[in-house]
């Protein structure tokens, strides 16, 4: 038997060969022990049979192999090694809650943006792609270019839908569209405003898979007087009825049965019916004329054909039968040749159903369309924010690297291999991403309504979707990835000896990488703040520039074609009032939207079958009191007068006209003429109109101030249906809507009462960039946000490494002033850096943007100079927070311990 | 002697029916044991057995309890419910890969 003594050297002996791991220590003890028991049972001496026994397990080497892997095999499961990283890194994340808590809240922010943008993304993408014919559908895009006029628009002749429909075998159908503006729509007394209704052909449901949920798809548009009807409309008049069949009347006059009840159009269309109406009952649309546009046509192609050899057979189509038509209009032999040759263009493209929404901006949209630039704009945001959102996290964690480089350094020491920790730092930051992405998903549904308001759609997070789930988690090993990936090679690439020994100083010195991150996440902040505040700049000069007329203090009443013969009364008695300065009735307004007419003029006398001669000219038919209700200057001549009966064939011209017409002699006294109605609304060549000219108007805006003034003119007519328009005097605009509408119920009792003021239709023409201008500026405001909390931190960090220096130096007799110029000085060198960076970039993006605009500000120094400065200044105080914290404490509690 | 290569995918189910048969024991004890089984011929390396005997351990398979012995402290091992439920099929498992193994070579083992 062994005794004690035998036991102690067998214990001390193992011991000494690195036999020390818990629970394998003992038991190898007791194994050899047994076996040397046995051995010395056959006589032999303990030491030889120790050494014996200690050969059979192949000596120090052969003991510590076994020992290794025991400890391994105890170890292999993934679980244990998974759930070893994930304890280490709860615990880390924790120890440094304030880094987490910065890191998250950027995260977590940045990836909010990026959801809500890439939800945008998807939605605006997915415009029109719901219908069955999707790729089989095209619009008809035609180019006018004809005395000095240039239109591109969506409007094409009359005959053309059914031209192609019948004699090209390419074309299954093709319907047209008309607009005529909003409708007052009544069951039995009251009416309400619809704005949603359009003129239609028979095909519409073949060519927009729209479902028909009642009535019959096919034949439902055939008759004149029939409507189709969305199911929102029909709940609205025909609550708890069967719609079907029943009348609805349009503009107190019209009777229209209704013929089908169609499910609502989805939100991500380009148009949103609520009422169609047959196209068949429109007198004008059965005109077979190629030389008035006013009709939306789309195709339905057939399964295989080819849309580029349709379009190659339009200018045939034009020669034929719109250059033989035109000739007779205006007069002289034209041909396709001397009609191109004159500069001008008539020419129909195809433009398929998917580029409509984002990419067609043309006259006769149904409804604003988005632009593609935007889109790439809006997921370059989102992308930058991201990024800004990931550099948070690698700065600070190779930053902290001094805190942790020990921690490398003894795990490297303890057998730690380099992708052992690679896969405990990216552990860490797959945590984090994961935690920031379920705030993220809280934080994009809770700001998106919000979101939603500013940008005119309907989007939601689709949470019944298992796809999200699997997004979600994708996106979270991704960014964990992206932002951990440059951390852990950083910090698993320490060499234990210099770390333990204490020779890796990492303090902000050591980081280029790092300066250059900061230096990205500001570059981009300070563009995004230069960009809003541009887009802010113009939008304002646009709204307070000088207009040509005075669009405030008009309050302009809606379908005052509902007044019937009210409407003089109603103008006079509200006029009688004394609280309105004037009073005009028509609907040529000078905000886009309004009523638009143009017709060809010339200066009588001379040849209108000479191009040159002909004036393309906005054609506005207005009474006389216009001129002074619009605010408008008269440069040369008078205004109209009621004292002149002569009036009713004067006519006033803006500058733009006056330099069109080139007169010979003085523009006061000058006549123009054009052909007459023939009655069925084509032009007479027998029928001369002549206007003498009394007043020279000053040029005046009348559309968006991305176009130039076009050439325009005034003439009277008393008989306007249009809306009427008061200038009011009152501060009060509340006593002039109840004045107004008083009167209003009083004339017109069951009429939908609205109205609009000229100020807030015309800041309407520019909805659009203002929203982007917002949805820009919170944007910037979140970037700005999220590189700043970075900066915070890094400075957080570096006031920390460098307390006991920073005691020293107070000791020694430094300011506070002078050590927060010390901690800031580094950090505010790379935002200046950024700024120079930014400068440059910000006026490249700017002057793309404004290049659409014939009116633009001026975009001045001060501007770039005010942007750089505030990013500073934040910059500045984020980190004079942290710096001035650490600046302040007592020296004695920093140098105290040491 | 078995080449230690042919015992390697062996050494579990060796255990854990040692262990079966005879209740707890501890690791030299296992070593004995088998090599009295064998006539000799499979020797049990610690090298190979304490691994296995803790992975078995990990996995939930065996049990241990250990009884202190002066200054020694010997370690037992025994089957827990769930290992006893796997022997059989461990046992079994083998069997047939040893059948299996008679038709691949084309010798008769009966």
């Amino acid at each position: 038997m062994l005794t004690e003594d035998h036991i102690s050297y067998i214990i001390k002996d193992l011991n000494y060969r690195g036999i020390v791991a818990e629970g394998i220590q003992e038991e190898l003890i007791d194994h050899i022990c047994s076996a040397v028991e046995t051995e010395m049972t056959s006589g032999v001496r303990f030491i030889d049979a120790y050494h014996k026994i200690l050969k059979s397990f192949g000596h120090t080497s052969g003991l510590r192999e076994t020992q290794k892997q025991t400890i391994q095999s105890e170890n292999s499961k993934p679980r244990n090694m998974l759930k070893n990283y994930f304890t280490v890194a709860i615990r880390n994340l924790r120890k440094h809650s304030f880094y987490s808590f910065i890191n998250v809240a950027g995260l977590s922010i940045g990836l909010a943006i990026c959801m809500i943008i890439v939800l945008f993304v998807i939605n605006e993408i997915s415009y029109d792609k719901h219908f069955a014919n999707a790729d089989r559908i095209y619009r008809i895009k035609s180019e006018i270019k004809f005395g000095g006029n240039h239109y591109n628009m969506l409007y094409a002749p009359p005959v053309m839908a059914n031209t192609l429909a019948t004699e090209y075998p390419e074309v299954e159908a093709a319907i047209r569209f008309r607009e005529r503006g909003s409708y007052l729509v009544k069951r039995t007394i009251d009416n309400i405003k619809e704005d949603h209704v359009i003129w239609t052909d028979k095909d519409f449901f073949k060519v927009f898979s729209i479902p028909v949920i009642a009535g019959n798809a096919e034949t439902a548009l055939a008759e004149p007087n029939a409507i189709a009807i969305s199911e929102t409309i029909a709940h609205k008049y025909f609550a708890n009825e069967n719609a079907l069949g029943q009348t609805l009347i349009l503009d107190n006059k019209w009777n229209m049965k209704i013929t089908a009840i169609y499910k609502p159009i989805p939100a991500n269309t380009h148009f949103h019916f609520d009422i169609l109406i047959a196209l068949e009952g429109l007198e004008e649309a059965k005109r077979e004329v190629w030389y008035s546009n006013n009709f939306q046509t789309y195709l339905l192609l057939r399964p295989g054909a080819d849309a580029k050899q349709l379009e190659s057979k339009f200018p045939e189509l034009v020669a034929k039968r719109a250059m033989p038509q035109l000739a007779e209009v205006l007069g002289g032999d034209l041909t396709m040749e001397k009609f191109n040759a004159a500069g001008n263009k008539m020419e129909f493209t195809l433009q398929p159903l998917s580029d409509i929404h984002l990419k067609s901006s043309l006259q006769g949209e149904f409804e604003p369309n988005f632009d593609i630039a935007y889109v790439y704009l809006f997921v370059a945001i989102a992308l930058f924010i991201l990024i800004i959102a990931c550099i948070n996290f690698m700065n600070l964690s190779t930053a902290r690297s001094a805190n942790r480089a020990k921690e490398v350094g003894i795990r490297k020491v303890m057998g730690s291999f380099r992708s052992h920790l690679m896969r405990q730092f990216l552990t860490e930051s797959i945590l984090l991403t994961f935690i920031s992405i379920l705030l993220a998903v809280l934080f994009a549904y809770l700001l998106l309504p919000f979101f939603n308001q500013l940008s005119l759609r309907t989007l939601f997070i689709p949470f019944q979707q298992p796809m999200l789930y699997g997004i979600i988690i994708l996106v979270a090993l991704a960014v964990g990835l992206l932002a951990g990936i440059y951390p852990a090679f950083f910090l698993s690439a320490f060499k234990p000896v210099s770390v333990l020994k204490g020779h890796v100083a990492l303090g902000m010195k050591s980081g280029f990488i790092r300066s250059a991150l900061v230096v990205f996440q500001f570059t981009v902040s300070i563009f995004l703040v230069i960009g809003t505040l541009a887009v802010n700049r113009q939008l304002n000069y646009i709204q307070n520039k000088k207009l040509g007329f005075n669009k405030d203090q008009v309050i302009v009443i809606e379908d005052a074609y509902a007044l019937g013969t009210n409407r003089v009364p109603f103008k006079e008695e509200i006029m009688r009032s004394g609280k309105m300065e004037n009073a005009t009735m028509t609907g040529f307004l000078p905000v886009s939207g309004s009523w638009r007419s143009d017709n060809p003029w010339w200066v009588e006398g001379r040849d209108p079958a000479v191009q040159e001669n002909m004036v393309s000219i906005q054609n506005w038919r207005v009474d006389h009191d216009y001129v002074k209700t619009m605010g408008m200057n008269i440069k040369e001549g008078r205004d109209f007068s009621r004292e002149f009966p002569s009036d009713s064939s004067a006519v006033i011209i803006n500058e733009a006209s006056v330099k069109r017409f080139n007169f010979s002699g003085e523009v006061i006294g000058s006549k123009i003429a054009t052909f007459g109605d023939s009655g069925n609304g084509e032009p007479d060549r027998n029928k001369l109109i002549t206007l003498t000219v009394i007043g020279i108007v000053e040029n005046f805006h009348f559309e968006s101030l991305k176009e130039n003034v076009s050439p325009l003119m005034i003439e009277l007519n008393e008989k306007s249906e249009g809306p009427i328009s008061f200038r009011f005097q009152s501060q009060n605009t509340q006593e002039v809507i109840q004045l107004v509408e008083a009167k209003w119920k009083e004339l017109a009792p069951g009429q939908p009462f609205t109205y609009y003021f000229l100020d807030q239709r015309f800041g309407s023409m520019y909805a659009s960039e203002t929203r982007l201008g917002k949805i820009f500026g919170i944007f910037s405001v979140l970037a700005v946000l999220i590189a700043c909390l970075g900066l915070f931190a890094l400075t957080a960090f570096t006031a920390e490494q460098r307390m006991k220096e920073i005691g020293i130096r107070k000791v020694l007799g430094a300011s506070i002033s002078s050590i927060v110029m010390l901690l800031s000085k580094e950090l505010g060198k790379l935002v200046l850096i950024a700024f120079v960076l930014a400068t440059p970039l910000a006026w490249y993006g700017i002057d793309w943007w404004l290049k659409d605009y014939t009116y633009k500000t001026e975009i001045g120094v001060g501007l770039y100079i005010f942007a750089g400065a505030a990013a500073f200044l934040i910059a500045w105080v984020t980190m004079s927070f942290q710096s001035f914290k650490a600046a302040s404490s007592d020296p004695v509690k920093s140098l105290r311990s040491e | 002697m078995h080449s230690p290569e042919l015992l390697k995918g062996t050494l579990q189910t060796i255990l854990l029916k040692v262990l079966k048969d005879h209740g707890k024991m501890y690791g030299y004890e296992i070593t004995q044991r088998v090599k009295e089984l064998s006539d000799g011929r499979i020797l049990l390396t610690e090298g190979a057995l304490y691994p296995s005997l803790h992975k078995l351990e990990a996995e939930g398979l065996l049990k241990t309890e250990t009884v202190m012995m002066g200054k020694r402290v010997r370690k037992y091992y025994a089957l827990t419910t769930e290992g006893k439920s796997l022997v059989k099929e461990r046992v079994s498992e083998f069997v047939e890969f040893i059948r299996t193994m008679g038709n691949v070579l084309k010798v008769d083992l009966a």
